[in-house]
């Protein structure tokens, strides 16, 4: 065996321990990197906009929702229902969000509010 | 020729590696994800397989589902509107003390297991629980705390005994007038289950149904993992005290801090004992696994109310019921069983001994 076709089979292995690592570690596996943090605002559910959380700036902008105007806030990464017509206010107590898979729902208006991007647990049962 | 046979072993393992990798990569199931609001809360369904068309036909199909039994189920629809008019639950409200009334066997399916558990619950748990909720005001937008004689006054007229049901007839009959079903803790877990039987139907092998914190998951997840959901802590927002591994199963949790009020300097919630009248208070969050979300929706409001003993004793007594209990002493308690598929926080700052 030359000097050369030791690189090449310690190159082949090398390339074949990535591709298993590709194959069964989920860290490789590119749907889960696609649509890092990106929020994305729906009222009765169509898509009314959507936020580049990255970008680190801040916003403001007003919902129409299902009961009237709602105002959401962006301040970076986070993102955070402002204000809200309804009584309850549940969503506006709720305050921040800015980890993929959290979310604000506003029911009276249906407006959701959804980080999206690979979160750690597939729901949360409450 | 050694050197050679290592050489041609090494392509072949690399070949074969790759090639599964990209048969995996372009194998992959697609998902299919939408939201819609129903029956007061949002419905998030989650479904993965290879022809996107079914999924979405599939989908549709389930939250149609949904809202049939929503509406079939809806006690507080607005008068005059299609949901009070096809209300079956508004109706038999309607001749309470008067008739019977014929319903959907959907309706019958849900009030035989309602009557069931609370006989086996010994009343913990009873959907005829209408006017207590009404007299506390859950359903509006003022709940507020009742005078204590109006509480013993409205008692008398929440009792099971007489809810008549008649399966041959396929009728359903309160006897006596003022008496009033509320399936607040019945409808969603039943029309939860009946969607994902429908997803069944269309050959959808993975899926996720989210229903307002109601999970129910089918097959395992897109990492082909079970599926791991957290269980909300009761005290802090954003934070989870416990995570269960889940495959063909659903969670339901009954806790304390939905839909309550504040006054005198106590909090009042809208889970009520139907033998006192009053919020059930030894539990904060009561997490039910089992296969059927109907079943688990039921079950987490009947071990909610009932003392924590009590819950994990009838719990276990019951085969394919879990049960992970957060008490309002700050205890977390689960099922034996569950060792190894639910994993407790130990940040989350409650007293919990490696499952009892």
């Amino acid at each position: 065996m030359t000097r050369g076709d030791k690189f090449l089979l310690a190159g082949l292995l090398l390339f074949s321990l990535l591709s298993a690592g590709a194959l069964y570690g989920r860290w490789l596996l590119p749907q889960d990197q696609k649509k890092a943090m990106r929020a994305v605002v729906t009222v009765q559910g169509k898509v009314v906009r959507r936020i580049d959380l990255a970008s680190g700036a801040r916003s403001s902008f007003v919902v129409d929702g299902r009961v009237g105007s709602s105002t959401v806030e962006v301040d970076g990464a986070r993102v955070r229902m402002l204000e809200a017509p309804c009584a309850g206010g549940i969503c506006v107590k709720q305050s921040w969000i800015a980890h993929p898979g959290q979310s604000v729902v506003c029911i009276p208006g249906e407006i959701l509010i959804r980080i999206e991007g690979a979160a750690p647990l597939d729901a949360v049962s409450r | 020729m050694k050197q050679r046979v290592i050489l041609i072993l090494g392509t072949l393992a690399l070949l074969l590696t790759a090639g599964l990798a990209s048969f995996r990569h372009f194998n992959a199931d697609g998902e299919y994800s939408s939201d819609q609001f129903l029956m007061d809360t949002l419905v998030s369904i989650k479904v993965y397989g290879k022809n996107p068309d079914t999924l979405k036909a599939a989908v549709a199909k389930a939250y149609a589902e949904m809202r049939r039994i929503a509406e079939l189920a809806d006690s507080f629809p607005e008068p005059g509107t299609a949901a009070a008019r096809s209300s079956d639950v508004c109706r038999i409200n309607a001749q309470a003390g008067k008739g019977p009334v014929r319903v959907d066997g959907d309706i019958l399916g849900m009030l035989v297991l309602a009557k069931k558990y609370c006989e086996l619950s010994d009343g913990a748990f009873d959907v005829t629980v209408g006017p207590l909720m009404d007299l506390w005001g859950f359903g509006g937008k003022n709940p507020h705390l009742p005078p204590a004689d109006r509480i013993a006054s409205t008692l008398a007229r929440v009792d099971s005994k007489d809810l008549v049901l008649n399966q041959q007839e396929g009728t359903v009959f309160l006897r006596r007038a003022g008496m009033k079903l509320d399936l607040g803790a019945v409808a969603k877990g039943y029309a939860t289950e009946k969607a994902l039987q429908v997803l069944k139907n269309h050959g959808i092998e993975k899926a996720l149904i989210d229903a307002g914190g109601n999970i129910r998951v089918l097959g395992r997840n897109t990492h082909d993992a079970p599926w791991r959901i957290g269980i909300k802590d009761p005290r802090k927002s954003d934070a989870i005290v416990a995570v269960l591994q889940m495959e063909d199963a659903s969670a339901v949790t009954s806790a304390d801090y939905y839909r309550g009020f504040e006054a005198g300097g106590k909090r009042y919630h809208h889970i009520l004992d139907p033998r006192t009248g009053y919020p059930a208070g030894q539990n904060m969050s009561v997490t039910v696994v089992t296969r059927d979300a109907g079943l688990a929706d039921i079950l987490s409001t009947v071990f909610f109310v009932l003392p924590p003993e009590k819950a994990m004793a009838m719990a276990g007594k019951m085969t394919g019921v879990e049960l992970v209990l957060v008490t309002a002493d700050r205890r977390i308690l689960h099922t034996p069983s569950l060792r190894g598929t639910v994993q407790v926080q130990p940040e989350s700052g409650y007293r919990y001994d490696q499952g009892r």
